[in-house]
Parts: C-alpha cells; structure tokens; sequence
C-alpha cells in the first residue's frame, strides 16, 4: 500500500456533515451573544434617550405632580426609596451577617444548618410578591394602613439571604489555619470570628451587602402592598405610606399623562444608573481580596 | 557504619542534652481518635523544661497529632477526641474542667504556613495581650516591642508597625506569629513544622530564633527535615504509624537509635 | 539571663489575670448568630403561613374547583385559578424555549469561542443584565418591544397563518397590540439569561482543560467537543440552572404585569394577553378585600406551591454538583 492511498481517505474525514454543525454552533453562539449584547444596548439606550429628558434641577427638588398637572419632579420618591432601602439593609445586615455566620462557623456539621442553608437559597430566589403578601398580612393589615416601616422590612427579607449566602461563602474561604492561629492565643470563638475571621473575609461580606443593596434598590412588587405610595413631600412618616421609585415609575409609567411618563423615565434612568453602578463597585471591591 | 551518616557531628555536638531539667509535659497513655480513626495509639511521653523535643516520622505518623493534644486545639473540630493524660505541671489538661483559652495562653503554637491576622503588625501582637490583660498603652507598647525583639524582627519592623502584617515576607511573618505567641507569655511553644513553607534563609533565622527561645520556653516541634532536628533539638521522638518507637536525647537518637525502624527513618531508608 | 527571670516574675500576675474573657459573651454571640439563622428558617414558615391564613377562605369556598375554574368575576364572586395558573405556566415555558438555547449559546461563546481579551467585558454586560430591575424590562417590552414586535411580528404572522389548521389558532392574534403571553415569555426569557448562562458558564470552566484538549487532539471540532464533552459533564448542574431560571419566570411580577395584557381570558393563541398569579396579585390586591383578596391569597400559595418545588429540584441539582 503506498502512501496516496492511505492518506486519500483522511481527507474526507471531517465530513460535510461535522463541518456545518460547527459552523451553526459558532454562529449561533456568537449571535446569541450578540443579541445578548443588543438587548442590553436597547435598554440602557432606551432609558438615556427617555430619561435624559426629564433631568432637570426640578426631578430633584419638586415632589409628584398631581394627574395631569405639569411640573414637578420625583424628590419625595427619591427620598422615600433612600429611606426604605437604607432601613431595609439595615435590619438585614446584622440579621444577614449573624446568620451567615453561624452557617459558616458554628454550623457546620449539625443537621439544622444544613436545612437553613438550603432554605435561604430557596429564600434567594423564591417571588418577591409573595414576601410582599406576607409583609402585609404580618404588618400592613394589623397596624390598618401601609407603612414606610412594612416597605423596609420586606426589602430586609428581600436582601436577608444574599447577605447570608455570601458571608457563608466569604466565611468558607478564610483558611481554617487562621482561626486555629487565633484559637491558639487562647481566643474564644467569638473573638476569633470578630476580629480575625471578619476581617480577613471582609471585602467578600462588603460586597454582599453592596450586592443586596443593588437587588433591593429596585424591588417593584414588595413595595406595592407595603409602602406603596405617597404624593405629598415630605413623606418621611414612616407610620404611612411612603413615596418610593419602583413603585412611582409603575404608577407613572402606565397612566395616561404624559408628564407623569417623562418623570417616570426619569426615576427609570436614575435607579438603573444607581444600581448598575452598585454592581459595578461591588466587583470591583471583591476583585484586591481575589488577587491577594 | 554510623546510623546517622548524613548528619554531621559538629552539628549534634552543640545540642548535647542537658541532664536534670524537670518534665515540664508528662503524656500517659495518650490515645487520639478522628472519628472511629485510631490516630494516637498509647503515647507515653516526657518533655522536658527549656528543652527542644522534635518529632519524628513519616507523614501521617502522628505527629502532628500528638502536637495538638497540647493545645488540645483538636477540639476545635468536634469528631476528634483525645483520651488518656498529658500532665502539663501535674495538672492534667484533657481534662473537661480546664479552660482552653487559658490552656491555650500558656500552651502558645505556631503553624506550617505563617498566620498573620488580617491587621496591622503592632496590633497582631497586641492581639493575644489584649485577649487577657487590659494594659496602659504604654505598656503595651512595651511588650509589644519586648516580643518582636524576641522574636528578632524587630529591627525589620519598628518603622511600620501600623502597616498590615500580610504585607511582609514569608519568613517575616512567621517571626511574627512567633512574636505573637511570644508576647502572651507562654511556657510551653508548639512548632509545626514551621519553617516547610520557607526558603532556607528564613528557615535559618527561625531556626537561631528557636534555639534562643530554649532559654525561656519549653519547645515542642514537629519537623519533616531530620537535619533540622539534629541542629536544634535535645530531645527527639520517633513516631510511625500512630505510635511512639523511640525516645531519647537526639544524640544517642541519631548516633545510635535502638530500633531498626529508627534508624531506617533517620538514614532515609523510608519516609 | 535577664530575660528569663523577667518572664518568671511577670508569669505570676499573668496567671491571676488569666481568667480570659467572659464565657457569657461566648455564648450570647452563638446564641445571637443561631437566632439569626433560624430567623430565615422563621421568614420561611411566615410567608407559608400568611398566605395560606389568607388564602383559606378561598379555597374553603370554592374547594378543588379553585383549580379548575376559568371564572373570575369580582361582581358575583365567583373565582378559579385555572387563567392565572396557564398563563404562569405558559409564559414561565416559552421564557425557557427562548432562553435555554440564547443561555447556552452564550455560555459556549464565553468559554469556548471568545477571544481572551473580550471575555471579562462581554461577561460583565450579561452580568448587568441580571442587576437590571425588573420593571425596567417591563417598560422596555412595553414601550420599545411590543410595538415593534406587534409591527414586524405578529401582524405579518397573523396574515400569514389566518385560516391554518392548529398554528392558524396558535399564532393568530386577534387584536394585535404587541402584549400577551408570547411577549412575556420573550420579556422572561430576557431575564432570565444571564443566570442560566453565567452558572452554565461557571460550570463549562470547571470542566479540566485536559478533558478539552484530549478530545480536540483527536480532530474533533467545537461542536463535538461541546456536543459530547462539555454538555455530558455540566449537564446536571446546567439543568439545575435552567430550574432556577424556571422559578425566576414563574414568579417574576412587574416585567410580566406590563407585558402580559392583563386579561382573563382563555385563549388558545400565545399571541393573545391573558394573566399570570404574580401579575394578577399585582394589579388587583390593593382594591381587593373580602373573597376576592382571599382568592388572591389562594393564587399566592399556588404560586408557592408551583415555584417551591422547581426550586428545590434546582437547588437539588446544582448541590449535588457542588458537593461531588
């Protein structure tokens, strides 16, 4: 046999057939992408092209226009959603960090922490108008009106479990030696984990907290049976409803007035932007812990 | 032939034992258990007051557990339990009543890998001081300053004491876990294997320091590196399999050990 | 030696002192961070319980046939959860239709096919997408997609399919106004992108090079590297993934409620609006009260039911994966 012919069928070896899968997988992984990317352009485009409109000194300093009134801007929603999310990550800090923590340190090999750590990862990502629905039955419905205080516990609940799953995960990646290290000195746990394994997972639990910050800056329907909404200014009264963006934009976005529209774009452009430059930051602060 | 070809004499010469000194640590029939593991198989052993005692052995021997019997640092991990007595002082520590934070006071450990707190320098050493003892700041200082000499990197560290302990060198850091240990006041100091992540300059320097601290601490260390043990220890353990084979002043260890696995161990005939 | 007699005298006042921290704080700190703990397990049970209290009356009244009517009519409170759960379920399915293959496909070029310095931006942007709010991608579908979807879409495809068996019926839009349940299920699949395909992507990258190199060193190409290597090895946790994603759409509320059309109505055609449980809730529970908030109630515990169990087969799935 001479080499022609034993070479001759290796080059119908990659038939016809492999050849076009290939090339449909890389097209249609490219374009998938592609779109992927579109999508995303069309939003942010969408939201400059709307949104940029309304940014006048008044979008900060004026509160909600009555229906069909022109002027005003969204400073009573601005405040109320500075106020509710500022309320809720500050129940669910501590609540988050505590319980990460436990997960992390004490549970590690007991039964329990491992049902809780299953559950709050449902919890993460179980339907934030179901938790809407138990806010108001817990607290909207004994105390007769809704509350700027139910808002913020529901946006708490909202961000409880990505703040446990990431000060678990943060906890996990501090080497075992260091606790040894502080247990060695005679420390108690709970020294050990205040100042040695806090610290040294800091950046991670930071970037938690930024992250459910970002998750609950935008939450639309917990809000709607909780806070809901006011249009009077300053509607700091926590005991009443509270004005607040997401729900400002559904209100707005849906009527019929074309003022209360441009200011819901408005609202539209400024959480996008805020939460979008809160992931942003949340990476880039995990990013010195990673190359340490 | 000489069992221990490879160690040079001049190097033993300088360790001679020295007789008289008091059992600081008296272990008794010590059995350690990972689980239904049996790691520890009926350890009966002295160490001596301001004297080093390597272990030695295979990895997996033991010896590491044997070590952290001392600080009983194990019960960390809630499957591992020890049984028997390690007389530290007379007082035997596995007992349920001792407090371990205060066991763990005298009983200081330094580990493989350095272990800086994710804080500056001076306050990694404040650490274990501020545990126990509410000092004026002054003073504070002071001991501060005291353990860093000790554990000579002083010199290295006195202009950025406020700078993160993470920041320095790997030799650097683990004189600073030493210095840590150190300025708790300890009377016993547990080394596991502690200069394996070193390069040999830094290893050098822990070693000097180590042999420096005799004069204060009564020294436990598990090493790897049978030179290392020649060079700086009095008394050496032989361990293999979860049990002790030989004891005894690492002279006569090294020049002419008693049991066959000893002195295959120490030629490099296994390990 | 000055040193040594130095830590004789202090080790005795050192030793009295050496009574350590209180063990109290010890235990209040664990005690703290284990209620912390079970209070997630408490949420949990609150969520269950407030809305089966509320949704009892409901199904109390109306019994199994809650299930299976079509009715919902505030006037002569008569309600059935039959519209809201199809449309949920529609829409939560078409979302995976759509998303699945744009998911993997994006997976497969971020690992597979990018050029290395592209990587890390391109993955940030999908990333983003997923912290975008979700009213956003409501008014998104509603002011820029559903026209054009209306437009280039649904009326040529009407046209085209008007009298057809069977696709005559499913394509047909009636009134074509862009929203129904084919626009939230593309709004869902949208969303739900960028987390099947940044886990799938987790997952493709875990899978050793070697594996990768081994099979492209016997002449196989991309396709039959991913087809027969990389699939097979991440499948389970990519499978848990896109059950994540399911629970996702099936609860998601304001990016359905804008797109949806808000209607109760069967109908047979994907072209049509109808209702999903969270964008029923949405929009009726403010005005609700009496049967009509607990029939609300009821759709809520449906909804639970429905998305508690395609989330835990998810978290199931991806866990086995991480433990192995």
């Amino acid at each position: 046999m001479d080499a022609a012919t034993t070479l001759a069928p290796l080059a119908g070896r990659v038939r016809r057939g492999r050849r076009v899968a290939d090339r449909t997988l890389r097209i249609g992984c490219t374009l998938a992408t592609v779109i992927g990317a579109v999508v995303l352009g069309s939003i942010l485009l969408m939201l400059i092209v709307q949104g940029l409109r309304g940014f006048t000194p008044a979008l900060f300093t004026q509160p909600t226009p009555g229906p069909g009134s022109e002027g005003g801007g969204i400073a009573n929603a601005i405040l109320g959603s500075l106020v509710l999310t500022a309320i809720g990550i500050a129940v669910a800090t501590p609540v988050g960090v505590m319980a990460g923590t436990y997960l992390a340190e004490y549970g590690r090999t007991s039964r329990l922490a491992d049902v809780i750590r299953f559950l709050n990862d449902i919890l993460l990502s179980a339907p934030s108008i179901l938790i809407g629905l138990f806010v108001y039955t817990l607290m909207v419905r004994p105390m007769g009106s809704y509350s700027g205080w139910a808002g913020g516990v529901a946006l708490a609940i909202i961000a409880v479990p990505v703040i446990v799953r990431t000060t678990e995960d943060m906890l996990r990646l501090v080497p075992g030696q260091l606790r040894e290290a502080g247990a060695a000195l005679g420390a108690p746990p709970s020294v050990v984990i205040t100042s040695v394994t806090w610290r040294a997972a800091s950046a991670g639990i930071v970037t938690g907290i930024i992250l459910a910050l970002a998750r609950i800056a935008g939450e639309t329907a917990p809000l709607l049976f909780t806070a809901l909404n006011n249009n009077s200014w300053f509607s700091a009264n926590l005991m009443g409803g509270v004005a607040n963006l997401p729900v400002m934009i559904y209100q707005f976005a849906l009527s019929p007035y074309p003022n209360w529209q441009g200011l819901a774009w408005a609202g539209a452009l400024l959480i996008t932007a805020t939460i979008l430059a809160l992931s942003i930051v949340a990476r880039l602060v995990i990013k010195p812990q990673r190359s340490r | 032939m000489n069992a221990a070809s490879a160690i040079s004499t001049v190097e033993l010469s300088r360790n001679k034992a020295e007789a008289g000194r008091a059992v600081r640590i008296a272990v008794k029939d010590l059995n350690f258990y990972y689980g239904s593991f049996h790691g520890l198989k009926g350890i009966d052993l002295d160490f001596h007051d301001r004297q080093v005692t390597a272990l030695i052995g295979p990895s997996g021997c033991g010896k590491s557990t044997l070590l952290r019997c001392f600080n009983r640092i194990y019960s960390l991990y809630p499957e591992q339990r020890a049984e028997g007595q390690i007389l530290l002082d007379g007082k035997n520590i596995l007992d349920s009543s001792v407090d371990l934070n205060e066991l763990r006071s005298r009983v200081g450990m330094v580990f493989q890998k350095p272990t800086p707190f994710p804080m500056s320098i001076y306050d990694n050493v404040a650490f274990g001081l501020r545990l126990y003892e509410r000092l004026p700041r002054s003073e504070l200082d002071g001991r501060v300053e005291e353990a860093l000499r000790k554990a000579a990197l002083w010199d290295e560290v006195k202009d950025k004491l406020k700078q993160p302990g993470t920041g320095l060198s790997g030799g650097q850091q683990q004189r600073l876990c030493i210095a840590r240990t150190v300025a708790q006041g300890p009377e016993v100091i547990l080394f596991d294997e502690p200069t394996s992540a070193l390069d040999p300059i830094s290893t050098g320097r822990i070693e000097e320091l180590i042999e420096q601290l005799r004069d204060e601490f009564t020294i436990a260390i598990v090493t790897h590196n049978m030179q290392q043990a020649a060079r700086i220890s009095q008394f050496t353990a032989f361990m293999y399999l979860g049990e002790l084979i030989e004891f005894g002043p690492t002279e006569r260890m090294f020049m002419n050990p008693t049991q066959r696995r000893t002195q295959d161990y120490i030629t490099g005939r296994f390990g | 030696m000055p040193a040594l007699t130095q830590s004789i005298a202090l080790s005795e006042p050192r030793a009295a002192a050496r009574k350590g921290p209180s063990r109290g704080l010890d235990a209040t700190f664990r005690t703290i961070s284990f209620g912390a703990a079970l209070l997630v397990l408490l949420v949990l049970a609150g969520i269950l319980g407030s809305i089966i209290y509320g949704g009892w009356p409901a199904f109390r009244e109306f019994g199994f046939g809650f299930l299976t009517s079509s009715a919902w009519n505030i006037g002569t409170e008569q309600y059935g959860a039959l519209v809201a759960v199809i449309g949920t379920v529609a829409s939560a399915l078409l979302a995976l239709l759509i998303g699945v293959p744009v998911s993997l496909g994006i997976a497969v070029f971020l690992t597979q096919l990018c050029p290395g310095w592209a990587r890390k931006p391109v993955a940030m942007t999908i990333e983003l997408l997923a912290a975008v709010p979700s009213i956003i991608y409501g008014m998104w579908g509603l002011f820029v997609f559903a026209p054009l979807f209306a437009r280039f879409v649904q009326i040529p495809v009407s046209n085209l399919v008007e009298g057809m068996p069977v696709i005559g019926t499913i394509l047909y839009a009636r009134v074509p106004s862009g929203v129904g349940v084919f626009t939230a299920g593309i709004i869902l699949a949208i969303m739900i992108v960028p987390f099947i395909a940044s886990i799938a992507r987790d997952m493709l990258d875990q899978i050793p090079t070697v594996l990768r190199e081994s099979a492209y060193g016997i002449g196989c190409t991309t396709w039959e590297v991913v087809r027969h290597v990389l699939v097979p090895q991440a499948a389970v946790s990519i499978i848990g993934a896109i059950m994540l994603g399911l629970g996702r759409a099936l609860g998601e509320t304001m990016a359905v409620t804008f797109v949806i059309g808000n209607a109760n109505r069967l109908s047979a055609s994907i072209f049509d609006p109808s209702s999903t449980i969270a964008s029923r809730i949405a929009n009726e529970f403010n005005e609700a009260d009496g049967m009509q908030l607990n029939a609300l109630m009821a759709l809520g515990c449906i909804l639970f039911v429905i998305t508690f169990i395609v989330l835990i087969i998810a978290r199931l799935l991806t866990r086995r994966v991480r433990a192995a």
